[in-house]
């Protein structure tokens, strides 16, 4: 497949048949407070393909973070079940990388660039001689090979970003879930750090999980978006993109269908 | 409510093992008195007083090193604190005193005015000067350059600005300088009296052990335990209180 | 503003020089009692000649090695339980009750104890030291390992580290710096219980031989005593600060 063409569906007999990397199965959530039982998520189902950009956006507390902690396995449904390649999630796992919004806390600042990155080599039990090699060419991957001595706190946050970024590669996922990942950075370095995960989920055709709050960067990043109603939280909408790949900054946003399937977005969010 | 339970828990448990293994000869140490023996030899002196007495000796030399202290620390503080030169050419000197450990001071002090009050007074002043010394260089140097701007342009006189703006805003900080000092006042005293003067705590620790009155010397050390809890306990809610205070004075 | 720095520091030597000097004067002249306040020279002559002669060092030695012994073991089993105490929430709901009730305990008030079990010997001051220094170290190791980053702990569940594994390469590295501050305390108490205990059992060392000038009004000893104290205190300090900046290094790259 070349990394111009969508990306979706891989038709093996005519009939469109979508690998399924992730499955949810009228999954709940509800939490226990003071005041009682809290709805969180009220029976969400759906399908993660192969090889796909998945976008949820939704307005704030819709709990679209709570469905990513879910996919990653750090929360436990109430009701309903995740399942991975067909098996149930359990708990986390390193084949489920999860991109974390709050960059700094999820670095060890006591370790150096490379440090950080060698950190899940260690976790795969890889060879110690082995791990200079590998942190290189993930750094240069991530435009990050004059940092690989420096401390995180020596480092900008789109930097850090992409340090955990870089790690969460280095686990080798088959899934990269990201937590709102570029909430938190200027408008620049977001709109370069978008484009730099187009060409990583392209060339390792990696199935990307990703949550945010900005309905242009989820059409422009996206292969399908769903939109995400709070109170509980649900899925009200699932849209495909069907844009051109390579995306561009420039010319996908001009877009006639860029702008249609961001007219109905904005709708849809307004309603609710 | 769970909270207490929980926490009585590891005593009870240790207590009860402790008390049973004694009893039935399990556990024979020839110091280690049984539970049961320390509460009655707890219970029977405080019944008679002495050690209410030997704990008012305590506090008399620890308050008496303390208001030294926090008068010599403050005046000092504030002067070293309002000029940076000098606290630049004092601070050295300073600096090299601090590390010699009060309780070196012992015998210089028990030279200058042997046994009893005095002599334990002036060492705790010195082990509880250095906090109060530093909170209150730290404070004074800190008052927000604002307030005192407010001051001024309120036109209030310098008592007035000292009184309503300057103490109210550095005393909290030297606050925490004399809580610290409260907790090695008690420390320092009770050290002293092993060491050297008859009187106090200390004292009577080393009495009940030399006469072996092994039970009593155990109770006399959960009685420490209770009286530096309770102490601690009151610095938090004077802590607690604070802000109130501050809050509620008005210019 | 270098001049202005070098000024203001040969200042302050000049400032102390002078305090000295009017000591050194008022005793000479003997308006304050040369017995109790030697002049300064005399203490200082009495320091130079105890360390010619090598009287000093042993009982430098001494009080060292007691107090970096017992400073050891203290640091060693503070860290050990504070790690286990810190890292359950479970543990430290049942102990830190108990801990915060026997932590105000002064550590010499244990010296009668030790007294009657070790006697009036080494085990008995490296007892009470370890004693004493153990609740800093302690207290600081708990606070350290349980307030290790959330995120971090998620980012070891998802990589899949071992318990040993995140103990070793997320808990101890960020629980350091506390440990760190801890276990310096930790080394200015011991310094103080080793001179304590010296002076109670007369053991070998320079509280004794402190306490011993004292009784026989040689204050020109006890001073040189003093200096000697002051100086191990401001070094072991100074060599600690020195080896957290180090071992710390990366909170402040740039310095």
């Amino acid at each position: 497949m070349s990394a111009g063409t969508a990306r979706v569906i891989a038709s093996k007999d005519g009939a469109a048949v979508a690998q399924t990397a992730l499955e949810v199965r009228d999954v709940s959530l509800v939490f226990n407070t003071a005041e009682g039982k809290r709805p969180i998520l009220d029976r969400i189902s759906f399908d993660v393909f192969d090889g796909e950009i998945l976008c949820l956006v939704g307005p704030s507390g819709c709990g679209k973070t709570t469905i990513l902690r879910l996919l990653a396995g750090l929360l436990q449904p109430s009701g309903g079940e995740v399942l991975f390649e067909k098996s149930r999630v359990t708990g986390p796992s390193r084949e489920r990388a999860i991109v974390f919004q709050d960059y700094t806390n999820a670095l060890l600042p006591w370790r150096t660039v490379a440090g950080n990155v060698a950190l899940s080599l260690e976790a795969r039990h890889i060879p110690k001689d082995q791990h200079p090699g590998i942190t290189a060419e993930l750094l240069t991957k991530m435009g990050l090979q004059h940092a690989a001595q420096q401390y995180p706190n020596q480092l900008s946050g789109g930097m850090q970003q992409r340090v955990q970024i870089a790690r969460c590669l280095a686990q080798q996922p088959k899934i990269l879930l990201m937590d709102e990942p570029f909430g938190a950075l200027d408008a620049m370095t977001r709109q370069a750090l978008q484009d730099e995960l187009l060409q990583l989920a392209a060339e390792q055709r990696m199935t990307v999980v990703f949550i945010t709050h900005d309905l242009e960067e989820a059409i422009y990043l996206g292969d399908r978006v769903f939109v995400l109603a709070s109170n509980p939280g649900r899925v009200v909408e699932k849209i495909d993109v069907d844009l051109p790949r390579p995306r561009s900054q420039l010319e996908t946003r001009e877009d006639r269908r860029f702008l249609a399937h961001r007219h109905h977005l904005f709708g849809l969010l307004q309603g609710h | 409510m769970r909270r207490l339970l929980r926490a009585s828990v590891f005593p009870v448990l240790v207590i009860l093992l402790w008390e049973i293994t004694s009893r039935t000869g399990l556990l024979q140490f020839e110091y280690l008195s049984r539970p049961s023996d320390i509460l009655l030899a707890g219970y029977s002196a405080l019944r008679d007083g002495s050690i209410l007495l030997a704990t008012w000796q305590t506090f008399e030399a620890a308050l008496f090193g303390l208001l030294l202290a926090v008068l010599v620390g403050i005046l000092t503080g504030t002067m070293l604190g309002l000029s940076a030169t000098t606290e630049k050419v004092v601070g050295p000197t300073i600096e090299a005193l601090r590390p010699i450990p009060a309780v070196a001071f012992i015998p210089l002090s028990l030279l200058l005015f042997g046994f009893g009050l005095p002599m334990e007074g002036m060492v705790v002043a010195y082990a509880c000067v250095w906090p109060i010394l530093i909170a209150t260089i730290g404070a004074v140097r800190g008052i927000e350059p604002r307030l005192l701007e407010v001051a001024r342009a309120l036109e209030l006189p310098f008592a007035a600005r000292l009184w309503k703006i300057i103490l109210p805003a550095a005393l909290s900080r030297i606050n925490v300088g004399i809580r610290v000092a409260v907790g090695f006042a008690l420390v320092v005293a009770v050290t002293v009296e092993i060491i050297v003067n008859p009187r106090g705590l200390g004292y009577s620790l080393i009495l009940a052990q030399q006469s072996l009155r092994v039970d009593l010397m155990y109770a006399q050390l959960l009685w420490l335990c209770i009286v530096g809890y309770a102490i601690n306990a009151a610095l938090r809610t004077v802590k607690m209180a604070q802000p109130a205070i501050h809050v509620g004075g008005r210019l | 503003m270098k001049r202005q720095a070098l000024l203001l520091n040969l200042s302050a030597l000049l400032f102390a020089i002078c305090l000295l000097a009017i000591w050194q004067v008022l005793s000479d002249l003997h308006v304050i009692s040369p017995v109790f306040f030697p002049p300064p020279t005399r203490a200082l002559s009495e320091l130079v000649s105890r360390l010619s002669d090598g009287t000093a060092y042993l009982s430098i030695q001494s009080t060292c090695l007691r107090m970096l012994f017992g400073w050891l073991c203290a640091s060693f089993m503070g860290v050990v339980l504070g790690a286990a105490i810190g890292s359950s929430r479970v543990a430290r709901d049942y102990l830190e009750p108990t801990l915060e009730f026997v932590r105000p305990l002064p550590a010499s008030a244990i010296i009668p104890v030790a007294i009657l079990f070790f006697g009036l010997t080494n085990q008995m001051s490296i007892a009470v030291i370890a004693f004493g220094a153990v609740w800093p170290v302690l207290l600081s190791s708990v606070y350290g390992f349980s307030s290790i980053q959330g995120r971090l702990q998620e980012v070891s569940a998802v990589l899949g580290l071992s318990r040993a594994e995140f103990l070793r390469k997320i808990a101890i590295p960020s629980a350091t710096p506390d440990i760190l501050s801890g276990v310096r305390v930790s080394l200015a108490i011991s310094l103080i219980l080793a001179v304590v205990t010296e002076m109670q059992a007369s053991l070998p060392g320079i509280g004794r031989d402190i306490f011993m000038a004292q009784r026989s009004f040689r204050s020109a000893d006890l001073y040189a005593g003093l200096i000697l104290l002051g100086f191990i205190g401001f070094s072991i300090n100074y060599a600690l600060v020195a080896f957290e900046k180090r071992a710390l290094r990366w909170r402040n790259p740039y310095s």
